[in-house]
């Protein structure tokens, strides 16, 4: 196919390399600096899609991040698809393959069509929530079929082979916008010193410059943006950001900018020959100032059939002929409502193609454009507008008559003029939606037919997104704007560069016109879209008004209106305006709707970044992490740490070698550690160092318990509860010293206890003198526990180790395999045991000097399976797992670690004196054993009394904690359960889902040496 | 350090704090294992030296890292006359010795990082300790919970943008300047001890994910971590 709408000189494009793409299984060809719009309309493509709702065949309207027909499936390998781009702003590169997101099987031929072709009153607004309703069972089937037919694009089905990250910047003022007000803007900022970036969404900075038929300094306005680029560029205050949108504006000037690295190049940066680099990258800018050269969106007019493929605004018009060189069509009729849009006119007879008519819904429009036109020779009707288009595939005709504004209704006889394009323009809307994402609403301006942003701290707005237009207006903006923005970051001296010379333009004032009446009324005339990417008609905003929609919020749902990745960018106002007419209320009365971030779609590689697979989230080692993985060990998260699990051993049985099963591994790790010795990295429990005179007095307020009398070389278990009485956290701490002490917390509990400690002593307790601090990464802590614990320990330690000299719950100090070390006589086994802390980068001498010694005592490493069914066969809780924030001491039966008559009020003991919390059937800690001892009940199942009541059955309590016991050859549990303690010996039945009912003795907590003999060996 | 430094007396306190000597002693033969180990054995770090890089990063294992805790006022005279140099003046000062190996770094209103070359750690809490009596402090030795890792190189900037939010252009972290920040998923104190250098202190646990990070987001550049010897 040749390039038949191109023009043989002229553009921005690069005829020298020629460039072959794909469109919907079709090859064309285009050339450098094309977008993907451009040469497909260069190539004569009139249809890019099917319409969402109905269907309809839509061609490109616009030329910038408005558009909303041109929505393509980028990719040419399953791997590198992307859906949601706009082929306006996407760049031509070789082998590009796109298609339509809509129409199934294809464009061309459409089996939804016969859905656009019946439509009228048969999909009206609110038509799948009306039609698809009932029964509400089927709705997921339903929306199957419509989602296949409606298509959004699609995300790929194989991993993304690009990789994409995130970039955190900081600079005083962040230019939005490379036009003519943004490059002033920059360029006045910049020479003041201040840091600069500047972003733009395009292949080229110079926004509204490179498509202008003005002159600044004499020369062609793009002269001028590419000498700005270049003095930019060379500074090394400033950042340059081309390609690069921004997409959401966030509290406090935080803006992030969606900057696409490889895209322009081929369908994956590998595919550039760009291996590794980044596709797309988000810019998270904290700005001091922001300037929001945003510009503007034309509008287009809303008339019958505006949708025929044909139908432009009518600066994309300007673009594609003086950017691009393409022209697309041969016969164009123009209809608007201001001067600006006569360029379009003007282009297209300079590239030597037919101008039908202007058609000015004005009386007398004179302004020096209009002049300029009709001294062309182009034929101007006024007072005027297009009413209709005709003809389906594309546009055959304009169907033109004389309108009455004011009345909305039409005043003369209908003349056909024939043509295949039409281009309308209704006016200009300045670009409010990144100021719209800072939660201010924006405001309208009557003279400017259209909204400008509202007032927000830090922001300051220049040029066309201000309604500032005229080129020389918009360029002494900028300057001045980007000078003050300076000024508010800090750079006092800071003045507006000066402004170059640009000949005043006259124009003669818009007139308001958004719907053009038709002959017949709205609902009876051809469709008259507002909203082309959501298909919403005019009869659709005027059929919700009459149904009771009153606030534009409730139209724009009810309709779609402005929905989804377009954002109203085309729609919005004349949705407004619509409904404004059919509500006899003014635009402002009626309001506007809110922009959302994203401005345009991200893909959602650039919002990840690079927190994806092995660095979605950090791995917290212990500093015997190697040992564990060296030594087979299957590994559980606890909270962010690898923790091991178990230590799953080879077996050797009928000649085969395989590895243990999780149970196998348990079961002989528990036993191991009941009748020899094991060992098990404790490294992650939170430990907190605690040092002042009131470090004691501290530790009485924030636990339960007393610690008064806890003498140095003494270690105390304590329960921290939060000031409604549940418990928080629990854990042993260790007198140091008179005045130090250490704290140990749970794993996951670790920040959270220390943020706890200081929040109390902040702002309740300031007088107290005390310090804390972390020191959970600086100890390495090895647990060795076990009846032949004292034996393996006395060959390596010079601690005496005699039962008398170091008791259950005193901690030594001396050197453990050489290693100065502090030995804790705890135990979370309820066998003898030492807690050996270490400095860690000595842990490992410690760990290996262990095994060393340990092999004649078969030193077994145990993992946190093994652990949790130790402690559980004693009874000992694990805070948030048996706890769940509503279980004080009490539920869990340890009111001797409750100290009600110390003489400070401490940290929940005024919510335990509630009648609540004494209450006799509250949910209290009991032991459960199955009655058959092969049950391993299942944690969280729900506790009833009666298992023949009917349901919903009273739930009486529920497990916390089971596993099976090697030594009891049973399963345990403990359990939550309504007044427990009084329930001891009776049964109780486990509901469970598949039918059966298990049932459960209840028993006390502790299942193995009732008295706890064992760790006081 | 000053000449004015007083004897260590391990057995006085500075008032009822234990002292702990984490050092077992050059005879003892004992190995330390940096908290980046784990990368070392999976390849992620390597020796110190080899081909330029455009990006270096180079961990300065086993130092002595002390937090003090105090008032400023409190502890300014003993600093000083102990390492010879003032507590900074300002919110997030980072100041360093003539020798530019110990520094002290402000971390918050109380709060002060003091990092030591290896083994100076304990007899300097000593003498701090000696010098400040009965005064409200505190000394807290970490040096095994975390390690130092020094940025160098063109792109080191760049790097840092990719992984702190902090500003780390020089208006926002000139030299002189440390700040604790969000590196990624983590977070790490950032520092600039002079104008060639940026200067990470990562906790013992997340160093491997925080070398992961370096290596993933300095690969468009070329970046290699190396562990000095001790």
């Amino acid at each position: 196919m040749t390039q038949s709408n191109r023009l043989n000189q002229g553009g921005r494009i690069d005829r020298s390399r020629r460039l072959s793409f794909t469109f919907n299984g079709q090859q064309y060809m285009g050339f450098a600096g094309d977008t993907l719009a451009s040469a497909l309309l260069a190539n004569g493509v009139d249809i890019v899609n099917r319409s969402f709702k109905y269907s309809r065949p839509r061609g490109i309207t616009a030329a910038g991040p408005e558009e909303p027909n041109a929505i393509v499936q980028l990719g040419a390998s399953e791997a590198a698809q992307v859906p949601n781009v706009r082929a306006t702003q996407q760049a031509l590169y070789d082998g590009l393959v796109a298609r339509g997101t809509n129409g199934w099987p294809n464009v061309q031929r459409d089996v939804m069509s016969w859905v656009g072709k019946l439509g009228g009153g048969f999909m009206p607004p609110g038509f799948y929530y009306k039609t698809f309703m009932a029964p509400a069972s089927m709705w997921m089937t339903y929306e199957k079929f419509i989602r296949k037919g409606a298509g959004l694009g699609r995300a790929p089905t194989e991993a993304d082979p690009d990789i994409y990250d995130h970039f955190n910047q900081h600079c005083d003022v962040l230019v939005i916008g490379a036009g003519p007000a943004g490059l002033a803007a920059a360029l006045s900022a910049a020479r003041a010193g201040a840091r600069v970036i500047l972003c733009d969404e395009q292949e080229e900075m110079g926004g509204s410059l490179l498509d202008s038929r003005e002159a600044i300094d004499g020369a062609p306005a793009s002269a001028w943006a590419e000498q700005v680029v270049s003095e930019l560029a060379g500074l090394a205050n400033v950042t340059l950001l081309p390609r690069t949108t921004a997409n959401g504006y966030h509290d406090h000037n935080f803006v992030t900018l969606h900057e696409r690295r490889t895209e322009h190049l081929a369908d994956t940066a590998a595919g550039a020959g760009r291996e590794g680099e980044v596709r797309a990258r988000l810019h998270r800018v904290r700005a001091g100032r922001v300037v929001l050269a945003s510009g503007s969106h034309e509008r287009p007019l809303v008339y019958a059939n505006n949708d025929v493929p044909g139908n432009l605004v009518a600066g994309a018009i300007s673009v594609y002929i003086r950017r691009y060189g393409v022209v697309p069509g041969q016969r164009l009729v123009l209809s608007t409502n201001n001067d600006h849009a006569y360029r379009a006119a003007l282009d297209w007879q300079e590239a030597g193609r037919e101008v039908v008519a202007v058609v000015d819904s004005r009386a007398k429009p004179d302004g020096d454009l209009v002049k300029q036109a009709r001294d062309a020779g182009i034929r101007v009707i006024t007072g005027s507008a297009v009413m209709e288009a005709t003809g389906s595939q594309r546009v055959s005709g304009a169907k033109v008559v004389a309108i009455d504004t004011e009345r909305f209704v039409v005043t003369g006889k209908v003349e056909t003029l024939e043509c295949d394009t039409i281009a309308s323009s209704g006016g200009y809307s300045p670009v409010v939606h990144l100021a719209s994402h800072t939660g201010k609403r924006p405001q309208w301006r009557d003279d400017l037919l259209g909204f400008v942003p509202g007032e927000f701290k830090g922001m300051h707005v220049a040029g066309g997104a201000h309604g500032v237009y005229a080129l020389g207006e918009a360029l002494a903006d900028g300057a001045g704007v980007g000078a003050e923005a300076a000024r508010a970051a800090g750079f006092k001296e800071a003045a507006a560069i000066a402004v170059p010379d640009v000949a005043v333009r006259h124009e003669s004032p818009i007139s308001a016109l958004y719907q053009v009446p038709h002959e017949k009324p709205p609902l009876r005339a051809p469709k008259q879209f507002v909203d082309l990417q959501n298909d919403v008609t005019a009869a659709a905003v005027e059929l919700a008004t009459r149904e009771g929609f009153e606030s534009i919020e409730h139209v724009k749902r009810y309709t779609a209106l402005g929905f989804g990745t377009d954002q109203g960018k085309l729609g919005n106002i004349n949705g407004m305006a619509i409904a404004a007419r059919c509500l006899n209320r003014s635009i402002p009365e009626v309001g506007t709707t809110v922009f959302r971030p994203n401005y345009t779609p991200v893909s959602f590689g650039a919002i990840v970044g690079r927190h994806c697979r092995e660095l979605f989230d950090p791995e917290r080692y212990t500093a015997l992490h190697q040992w564990h993985v060296e030594n087979g060990a299957e590994f559980e998260d606890v909270g962010q740490w690898k923790r091991p699990w178990y230590f799953p051993q080879k077996r050797r049985a009928g000649g085969q070698e395989r590895l243990e099963t999780m149970h196998e591994a348990v079961a002989r790790e528990c036993l191991a550690v009941r009748r020899g010795v094991g060992i098990l990295d404790a490294s992650t429990l939170g430990k907190i160092d605690i040092q002042g005179p009131d470090a004691r007095e501290f530790l009485g307020r924030v636990y339960t318990n007393k610690w008064a009398k806890l003498a140095p070389g003494r270690v105390r278990y304590g329960l921290m509860c939060k000031d409604d009485g549940m418990l928080m956290d629990d854990g042993t701490t260790s007198c140091l010293a008179e005045n130090h002490f250490l704290m140990t917390t749970t794993t996951g509990g670790a920040a959270g206890v220390l943020e706890w400690l200081e929040l109390w002593h902040q702002t309740e307790w300031p007088e107290l003198q005390v310090y804390f601090n972390s020191v959970t990464d600086h100890w390495a802590t090895m647990t060795v526990t076990g009846p032949d614990a004292r034996k393996l320990m006395s060959e390596v330690t010079d601690i005496d180790l005699d039962r008398e000299q170091f008791k259950f719950m005193d901690w030594k100090e001396g050197k453990v395999a050489g290693v100065p070390a502090r030995v804790f006589r705890i135990s979370f086994t309820g066998e003898l045991a030492f807690e050996i802390n270490v400095q860690a980068n000595y842990a490992m001498h410690v760990w290996k000097a262990l095994f060393a010694h340990g092999e004649k005592y078969d030193l077994t490493p145990y993992g946190t399976e093994t652990m949790h069914v130790l402690r559980a066969e004693k009874g000992l809780i694990i805070a948030g797992q048996d706890t769940d924030g509503s279980v004080t001491p009490e539920d869990l039966g340890m009111h001797w670690a409750v100290g009600y008559d110390k003489p400070f009020s401490w940290i929940g003991q005024r919510a335990l004196t509630r009648p609540d919390t004494a209450r006799e059937d509250r949910k209290q800690l009991v032991g459960l054993k199955p009655k058959d001892p092969k049950v391993v009940l299942e944690e969280g199942a729900q506790i009833v009394l009666d298992p023949e009541q009917k349901i919903p059955m009273t739930m009486m309590g529920h497990v916390t904690s089971s596993y099976y016991s090697p030594v009891l050859e049973s399963g345990f549990a403990l359990a939550v359960l309504k007044g427990g303690r009084n329930r001891m010996g009776e049964t109780v039945y486990l509901p469970m889902s598949d039918g059966s009912v298990h049932q459960a003795e209840v028993v006390s907590t502790v299942f193995i040496d009732p008295k706890g003999e064992r760790q006081n060996v | 350090m000053s000449e004015a430094r007083s004897e260590a007396r391990p057995e006085d306190n500075g008032g009822n704090a234990a002292t702990f000597d984490a050092h077992p002693g050059a005879d003892a033969g004992v190995t330390p294992e940096s908290p980046l180990q784990w990368s070392r054995v999976q390849g992620r770090v390597t020796e110190e030296g080899g081909a330029a890089e455009q990006i270096r990063v180079v961990e300065r294992p086993f130092l002595g890292h002390l937090v003090l805790r105090g008032g400023a006022i409190t502890l300014d005279e003993a600093v000083r006359a102990e390492l010879g140099v003032s507590l900074p003046g300002k919110p997030l000062g980072l100041v360093l010795d003539a020798e530019g190996s110990r520094s002290v770094q402000w971390v918050s209103p109380d709060e002060w990082l003091v990092i030591v070359p290896a083994g100076e750690e304990f007899e300097l809490e000593n003498r701090l300790r000696a010098r400040l009596g009965d005064a409200h402090f505190a000394i807290v030795n970490v040096g095994g919970g975390q390690t130092l890792l020094e940025l160098s190189g063109e792109k080191a900037r760049e790097l840092l943008m990719k992984s702190v939010t902090y500003d780390v252009h020089e208006q926002g972290l000139p030299v002189g300047k440390a700040v604790g920040t969000v590196f990624a998923k983590t977070s790490v104190v950032l520092r600039r001890p002079s104008e060639a250098r940026f200067e990470l202190v990562v906790r013992r646990s997340f160093a491997d994910y925080c070398v992961r990070w370096l290596l993933d987001a300095g690969r468009e550049y070329g970046l290699r971590v190396e562990s000095a010897s001790p």
